[in-house]
C-alpha cells in the first residue's frame, strides 16, 4: 500500500530561509519546521538567529550567520546548503528616504540587500546544483512594488525588480521542474515596520487603510508554505498579493 | 457550498474538500450526476440540492437550504468558443446568465439571508481568460473579467465581517472535455512551461483559499497556469 503524502506538508523537504533572525523570515522558518521541513536559516544577527533556531520544531536544522550583501556570505551559505527543496528569500531592509535625498549609497544599500543578494544567492545555489528537481523558490517582494508609498522609491524599485527577475528565471528553470514565485505582502506587523514608524513615518494612518487590518507574519508564512508545498506544483512565474485588501481600493495615499 | 458540483472542477473540488473535513452543500443542474458526486463525498452530513442557478426561484431555494456557511465556491460555468464577429445576442445572454448573473445573484441571496459566517471565504472560479485576451473567447473572457470587478467591490463591502472574497484563475486543465481536441491540447501544453495542470492542482489552490491559512487574502486572484501567463 502506498502512503499518499499530504500535498500541503513539507515533511521530507529541506528549506532555506534567509532573513530568519526576525519578522517575516523568522515566522516562515518556524512555520516551515512545524509543517515538517528541515530548515536552513540565515540572518545577520547571531543572537536573534539563535533565538529563531531555538523556536524551531523538530531536529536537524542548521543556522548560519551570514551577511548576504557580501559575496562571502552568499558563498558560505551555498557551501553549507545540502540539496534544497525550497528557498525563501525573506531577508530585506527598508528605509524611508524622500526622492530628493536619495543618493548612490542609499540605492546601493537597498538594492544590495533586497535585490542583488537574493538573485546572487539563487545563482550560487543553481550553479552548485543545490536546488532539487521540482524545488520551489520564493522571493518575498512587497506590495510597494505596485503601490510606491511616499519616500520609498529605492525600496519599491528594489522589490519591483524581483518581479522581473522572477519571471525570467522561471522560464529558465522550468525544464528542470523548478518553480519560482513572488509573494507581495502589504503591511505586516514586523520589527522592520516598527523601525519605519520610529523613523518618523506616520504609519498608523496607512495601517488603517487595510480593509482586514494589518497582517501578521503568520499570514505570510502560511502563504509561503502553500508556495513551497507540492499543493502549488503547477504555480510558477506568479506573484501573489497578500495584503488584507489594501490594494483593492488603492488610491494614491496607499 | 460548491456550485457546479455535478462535473469537472466543481465535482473534484467538492470531493477534495470533503476529504479535508468540510461538510458540504453541493449543487448542480443534473440530478443523477450530482448524486454521483454526492456518493463520493467522504464523511457525513453533506447535502445535495439540484438547482438551475440561472433561475431566481431556484437560487432562493438553494439559499434557504444554507446557513452559517464558512465557504462558498462558485464553479458552475460554461465555455463557448465564438469569435465576436459571429456573436449572437442569444449566446451572449446565455454566457451572462450562467457565468456572471448566477454566481453574483446567488452570493447576493446568501448575504441577504446572513447565510455566510463571519470570516467566511467566497471564491469565484475565474480563468486566465479573465486576465488575458484569447481569440474566440470574448464572451467567456468578459464574464470572468466582470467577476473580478465584483470580487474587488465585494471584498471591501464584506471586510468588516472579515468575509474574504477572491478568485482562482487556472489556465488549461486536462479534463475529459478536451478529449475531442487532442491537437489543441498538445498546442496548449507546449505553451505552458510546466505543462498542463490537473484537477488536483486547482483543488489544492481552492483548499488554500478556503482555509484559515489565507485569512488575510482578499480582493485578489490566485493565478495557476504552469507559468504560461504574465
Amino acid at each position: 500500500m502506498s502512503v499518499v503524502q499530504d500535498p500541503f506538508s513539507l515533511s521530507g523537504k529541506r528549506v532555506l530561509v534567509t532573513g530568519a533572525s526576525s519578522g517575516i523570515g523568522r515566522q516562515i522558518a518556524i512555520t516551515c519546521s512545524q509543517m515538517g521541513a528541515q530548515v536552513v536559516i540565515s540572518g545577520r544577527n547571531p543572537e536573534r538567529l539563535q533565538a529563531t533556531a531555538a523556536a524551531l520544531h523538530g531536529e536537524g536544522h542548521i543556522a548560519i550567520t551570514a551577511d548576504l550583501s557580501q559575496q562571502e556570505g552568499i558563498d558560505q551559505l551555498v557551501a553549507v546548503s545540502d540539496t534544497l527543496h525550497g528557498v525563501v528569500h525573506a531577508a530585506g531592509i527598508s528605509k524611508l528616504v524622500p526622492f530628493r535625498l536619495i543618493n548612490k549609497q542609499h540605492l546601493t544599500d537597498i538594492f544590495d540587500s533586497n535585490t542583488f543578494a537574493p538573485m546572487l544567492l539563487t545563482r550560487g545555489l543553481l550553479a552548485k546544483k543545490r536546488i532539487a528537481q521540482n524545488g520551489s523558490i520564493l522571493f518575498i517582494s512587497a506590495l510597494s512594488s505596485h503601490s510606491g508609498a511616499l519616500a520609498t522609491s529605492a525600496y519599491a524599485a528594489s522589490k519591483s525588480a524581483l518581479l522581473g527577475a522572477m519571471r525570467s528565471l522561471a522560464l529558465e528553470i522550468a525544464k528542470q521542474g523548478m518553480r519560482v514565485n513572488c509573494i507581495a505582502p502589504g503591511y505586516v506587523h514586523t520589527p522592520m515596520l516598527d523601525g519605519l514608524g520610529q523613523g518618523g513615518g506616520n504609519m498608523d494612518a496607512l495601517f488603517d487603510l487595510t480593509p482586514l487590518g494589518m497582517g501578521e507574519p503568520e499570514d505570510v508564512a502560511y502563504a509561503s508554505v502553500f508556495y513551497l508545498a507540492d499543493a502549488s506544483r503547477w504555480i510558477t512565474r506568479n506573484y501573489f498579493i497578500l495584503d488584507g485588501g489594501l490594494s483593492t481600493p488603492m488610491d494614491i495615499y496607499a | 457550498m460548491v456550485t457546479g458540483a455535478s462535473s469537472g472542477l466543481g465535482q473534484h473540488i467538492a470531493i477534495r474538500f470533503a476529504q479535508r473535513g468540510a461538510r458540504l452543500i453541493i449543487t448542480g443542474r443534473d440530478k443523477s450526476r450530482l448524486q454521483t458526486t454526492y456518493d463520493q463525498l467522504k464523511g457525513e452530513g453533506h447535502v445535495q440540492v439540484t438547482a438551475n442557478l440561472t433561475i431566481a426561484e431556484e437560487r432562493t431555494f438553494l439559499a434557504k437550504s444554507a446557513s452559517n456557511l464558512n465557504g462558498l465556491v462558485h464553479c458552475a460555468g460554461i465555455q463557448k468558443h465564438c469569435p465576436i464577429r459571429q456573436l449572437s445576442e442569444q449566446l451572449m445572454t446565455e454566457m451572462y446568465q450562467v457565468n456572471f448573473l448566477a454566481p453574483v445573484m446567488l452570493t447576493q441571496s446568501l448575504l441577504q439571508a446572513n447565510a455566510i459566517a463571519q470570516q467566511g471565504s467566497i471564491l469565484f472560479m475565474l480563468s486566465t481568460a479573465a486576465h488575458i485576451g484569447t481569440r474566440g473567447l470574448g464572451p467567456y473572457s468578459a464574464m470572468k473579467s466582470g467577476l473580478i470587478g465584483i470580487i474587488k467591490c465585494l471584498a471591501l463591502e464584506q471586510a468588516k465581517r472579515k468575509i474574504r472574497v477572491n478568485g482562482i484563475s487556472p489556465s488549461v486543465i486536462a479534463t475529459p472535455m478536451w478529449d475531442v481536441h487532442q491537437e489543441l491540447l498538445t498546442q496548449q501544453k507546449a505553451r505552458h512551461p510546466l505543462g498542463l495542470g490537473t484537477l488536483d492542482d486547482v483543488a489544492n489552490g481552492a483548499i488554500y483559499m478556503l482555509s484559515d491559512a489565507s485569512r488575510w487574502v482578499t480582493g485578489t486572484s490566485l493565478v495557476m497556469d504552469g507559468g504560461a501567463v504574465i
